[in-house]
């Protein structure tokens, strides 16, 4: 499991709105290293710098607001016609591991992690291990299977991802395990996920349908009142 | 902040400006004209679009090169304004917006005509300008209301619009009748030509790529590529349309349809051809008159930015963050135009030949803007893409000719309309953008006398509340010198940053902070009577760049803004001023002014290398302000009387002021008698307003040296500081 070293967490914020989002997470991120993005979404009929010259100076002192008392954070302004190349290049540029969306916690004592099986498991494992390292936290590892599906394989997918936290020295008694049943299994994580703190996503590459209907991510995240923390695939 | 105000994202990518250049070509150029092309050209119509691509294609060559050196928002206009100033600046700028607003005019008309075409007893002209307005009113619409990422809609619009027009084209092909070929060329040389003039407005679309040239990703590869690749392919279909189009129908039949390539596919396709061809025509309309009300605001920011147009037009609505005058502006008069067509017969072709106009004027001047750039060399031109020399200068020049020849043929109701345009211009510039502009042609660089030996004096700039106090004193020490060549300042601007990156985000960013500051550099050059040179630098550490420029500029002196502070760990001065004091070889004076003004300077002299350089450019600030210099000298009291130490002490400022080649009543005189050089020293410089003193020359491996007594002013004064050092050159 490749060591994550410090965390490096980006917080994509809209400086267009004048009220700022619900931050409660941030005093719960201390210690890690957040990068804070300020972005201006710029329709396509405007150029950036246009808006930038209009809107900069406010931005600016709205990304400085939120900022307020975290002296440690770095802020990144950026006029973008496009929000998601912007947070895509962003982390990258500031070698993020995860992308945090805003929601409704001020601590966190309960971590949900939908396990897929993909290339990317190794990354989210990291990840949750180091929220609880810092944190006095539990986390629960899930994996969704049809009503009437056969549980081994989920079982010891699981099992060996749980094994996997333990092993980097994470006590066995705040890490578990539950196959979820159902048909529909977003619908299971937005359900599950009132009862957890933050969520713990991996991203992955679009499939070609969610190229054209739309983002399975954003839909999940629409739903749920918590915040993601979404970790990057970087392979 | 990681960049200064905030970074400005690039996301145009080669698809999007492929699609965006050769999907705007696609407009209702290829599905209207070639009626009009046959009329005037008959089957050697497709010579007229070939002539037009290559035309377009010199075009795009030279823009190429002038879009990867400067890849900002602007297109043509702004390398133009660049080049040749403000007067052809304003000439283009409104060139371009008008053309753009004819050729969308030119559009939704036909949008009109496609739509009421299979449409029986709708086929008045009331109804194709009541539904080019219906459709202009609802793109304004959404454009006024704003659109996110739109790029993979425009895309799609654009693919299938193209796959139909290829399908066409393959089974057009073997529906060529000869028959209807002959006679080829039944309106000859001239014909040819004047219909290239008309049709030449459905190559616009590699223009806008250039317009947007701000917003694209990796300028330096993409927008050569993506401009010369558009034309060519672009070319390439027209040609092959057109004598699809005038082989497979009489070309009589052909010239009088208002929707020319619908009839073609009606022979060769039927009537699924038709509906087809219908909805491509459509969606190209739109898809174009899109882009060009797109373009038509980047065009009115550019010109805004630059001083050219009022930034009334640039304000963002404050909730969609859209140029909603700028648009509003555009759709009105674009409207009126299309208005016009209940009144003029034949308005499509009409709209059409003046925005082809306005365009190839446009063009003209950009291949002459290029021969500019190439002969000036300015230090911030440094295109990622450049003519090889095979091609270069062949393309300005016979880019420039075609364009002349193909206006000449020109309807003169169009030359006419044109010259209107123009003068438009030039009245415009008389009248509101002259005082207004900012960043003067290079072409005055080119055509004034190149000075015999110029006295240089370079100035770095960064903080534009310190510049002013930095080049007022550079243009009076310039002045003060002009016995040994012609005054010129040259103030520079570092960026610091990777020198081949890819043109990110730092050309934009850097720009608006560098108009402020060259902005104000030139009205003080301009009030102080000094020739000034700007330089605009991006390097991964400004003292190398700062050193490289006073070696390549051969310059005479440099004058450095200090923030005062002396000693700060493992720097004298600090990263940036140490490198270049070790390794600058003119005379170099580190100024900290913390009041605006040099008011009264003193000069602390004492015998030494340095003192005739500190005495005298003591003087040369001094005559800023008008007054004189007094030169300080500290006599250690010896065995004889004060008064002879007071003499003694005098003769020794005089010396030195004599080598500083200053007569006497070009400075006062103070002799202090004491022991304690740095007390005194600090009491008695308390009256004066700047303390001017010597830096040591000697540099070892400890760095640079400086005595106690320059750390111990620079510490406990308040007023402004300078520390000075002649070069090593032998300075005056």
């Amino acid at each position: 499991m490749p060591p994550i070293g410090e965390l490096t967490i980006l917080l994509p914020v809209d400086v267009s709105e004048p009220d700022p989002p619900t931050l409660d997470v941030l005093p719960v991120l201390r210690p890690y290293e957040i990068i804070l993005l300020g972005y201006f979404p710029v329709p396509d009929q405007a150029t950036p710098a246009l808006i930038k010259q209009e809107y900069g100076a406010e931005a600016a002192a709205r990304l400085d607001t939120i900022a307020q008392g975290y002296p440690d954070v770095t802020e990144v302004l950026v006029f973008t016609h496009e929000r998601e190349a912007t947070i895509d290049r962003v982390a990258d540029e500031y070698d993020c591991d995860a992308v945090l969306t805003a929601g409704d916690t001020d601590h966190i004592s309960r971590i949900l992690v939908p396990i897929r099986g993909d290339a990317n498991i190794d990354r989210i494992v990291s990840v949750t291990t180091e929220l609880l390292r810092k944190n006095a936290a539990t986390a629960t590892l899930i994996h969704s299977i049809s009503d009437s599906g056969e549980s081994s394989q989920a079982e010891s997918l699981l099992r060996g991802t749980v094994e996997k936290v333990t092993d980097a020295g994470i006590a066995t008694d705040r890490v578990n395990w539950q196959i979820e049943r159902g048909d529909d299994p977003h619908q299971t994580i937005v359900s599950l996920a009132d009862e957890y703190d933050i969520i713990v996503l991996g991203e992955t590459e679009p499939s070609l349908r969610e190229r054209i209907i739309g983002d399975t991510l954003s839909r999940i995240i629409d739903e749920i009142d918590i915040p993601a923390l979404i970790v990057r695939d970087v392979e | 902040m990681s960049t200064e105000g905030g970074e400005l994202e690039r996301t145009l990518g080669f698809l999007e400006a492929m699609t965006l250049g050769g999907g705007t070509m696609i407009g209702a150029g290829i599905f209207i004209l070639p009626g009009i092309a046959a009329r005037n050209a008959g089957p050697a119509s497709s010579l007229s679009y070939a002539i037009a691509g290559l035309v377009a294609l010199l075009a795009a060559l030279s823009l190429s090169e002038l879009a990867t050196g400067m890849p900002i928002a602007g297109g043509s206009y702004h390398y133009v304004n660049r080049a040749l100033g403000g007067l052809f600046g304003a000439i283009v700028g409104w060139g371009m917006w008008t053309g753009l607003m004819f050729a969308s005019a030119f559009y939704m008309v036909g949008f009109g005509q496609y739509i009421v075409a299979p449409i029986p007893g709708f086929d008045g002209r009331h109804f194709v300008i009541a539904l080019g307005l219906l459709g202009l009113t609802l793109l304004v619409g959404v454009n006024y209301y704003g659109t996110d990422e739109s790029s993979a809609l425009q895309n799609w619009m654009i693919g299938v619009e193209t796959a139909i027009v290829v399908v066409f084209v393959a089974v057009g092909l073997f529906f060529i009748d000869s028959a209807n070929l002959t006679p080829f060329a039944p309106t000859g040389p001239t014909g040819i030509i004047a219909t290239t003039g008309i049709v030449f407005v459905s190559f616009l679309g590699f223009e806008i790529i250039a317009t947007v040239a701000g917003e694209i990703k990796n300028p330096g590869r993409t927008i050569p590529l993506s401009m010369i690749l558009s034309v060519v392919s672009v070319t390439v279909l027209y040609v092959l349309v057109m004598l699809v189009s005038t082989g497979s129908v009489p070309i009589d039949v052909l010239a009088d349809s208002p929707i020319p390539v619908s009839d073609v596919a009606a022979v060769s396709m039927g009537p699924i051809g038709v509906a087809a061809i219908a909805f491509a025509a459509i969606i190209a309309a739109i898809s174009s008159s899109n882009s060009s009300i797109l373009a038509a605001s980047r065009v009115i920011y550019a010109m805004g930015r630059d001083g050219l147009m009022s930034d009334w037009f640039n304000e963002s609505h404050d909730r969609f963050y859209t140029p909603h005058r700028a648009i509003l502006a555009t759709g009105g008069v674009t409207a009126l135009l299309i208005g016009l067509g209940l009144r003029v017969e034949s308005i499509i072709a009409l709209l059409a030949e003046a925005a082809s106009f306005s365009f190839l004027v446009a063009y003209l001047l950009v291949h002459v803007a290029l021969v500019v750039f190439r002969r000036a060399d300015p230090d911030e031109y440094e295109p990622t893409f450049e003519l090889p020399g095979a091609l270069y200068p062949t393309v300005p020049i016979l880019g420039g000719l075609l364009t002349v020849l193909v206006i000449s043929q020109m309807a003169t109701l169009i030359i006419l309309i044109g010259s209107g345009i123009i003068g438009l211009g030039v009245v415009w510039y008389f009248t509101y953008a002259r005082t207004r502009v900012v960043g003067e042609g290079l072409f005055r660089d080119l055509i004034g006398e190149a000075p015999a030996e110029p006295y240089r004096v370079v100035v770095p700039i960064a903080n534009p509340e310190t510049q002013h106090g930095l080049l007022r004193l550079a243009a009076a020490t310039a002045h003060a010198n002009e016995t040994e060549g012609t005054p010129e300042l040259v103030a520079v601007n570092v960026v610091e940053g990777a020198r081949d990156a890819p043109l990110q985000n730092i050309e934009s960013d850097r720009l608006d902070h560098q108009q402020e500051l060259f902005q104000n550099a030139h009205d003080i050059a301009e009030e102080m009577d000094v020739r000034l040179q700007t330089r605009a630098l991006v390097a991964p550490e400004t003292s190398t760049a700062v050193l490289e420029l006073l070696a390549e500029e051969d310059a005479d002196q440099l004058l450095l803004g200090w923030d005062g502070v002396v000693g700060n760990g493992a720097y004298t001065f600090g990263h940036i001023i140490d490198p270049i004091l070790e390794g600058a070889t003119c005379d170099v004076s580190l100024v900290k002014l913390s009041d605006g003004s040099i008011g009264r300077p003193v000069a602390l002299v004492a015998p030494g290398q340095n003192a005739s350089v500190v005495a005298r450019r003591a003087f040369e600030f001094a005559t800023v302000e008008g007054t004189v210099p007094t030169l300080l000298y500290v006599q250690p009291p010896d065995a004889t009387t004060e008064i002879d130490s007071v003499e003694a002490g005098r003769a020794v400022i005089d010396d030195i002021a004599t080598a500083a080649a200053l007569a006497p009543d070009e400075y006062d005189v103070e002799v202090r008698v004491s022991d304690d050089v740095e007390a005194t020293i600090l009491e008695a410089i308390e009256g004066y307003d700047t303390v001017c003193i010597g830096l040591s020359h000697r540099t070892d491996s400890s760095g640079i040296l400086y005595g106690t007594i320059t750390e111990s002013v620079a510490l406990n004064t308040s007023g402004n500081v300078v520390l000075i050092r002649g070069g090593s050159r032998g300075g005056s």
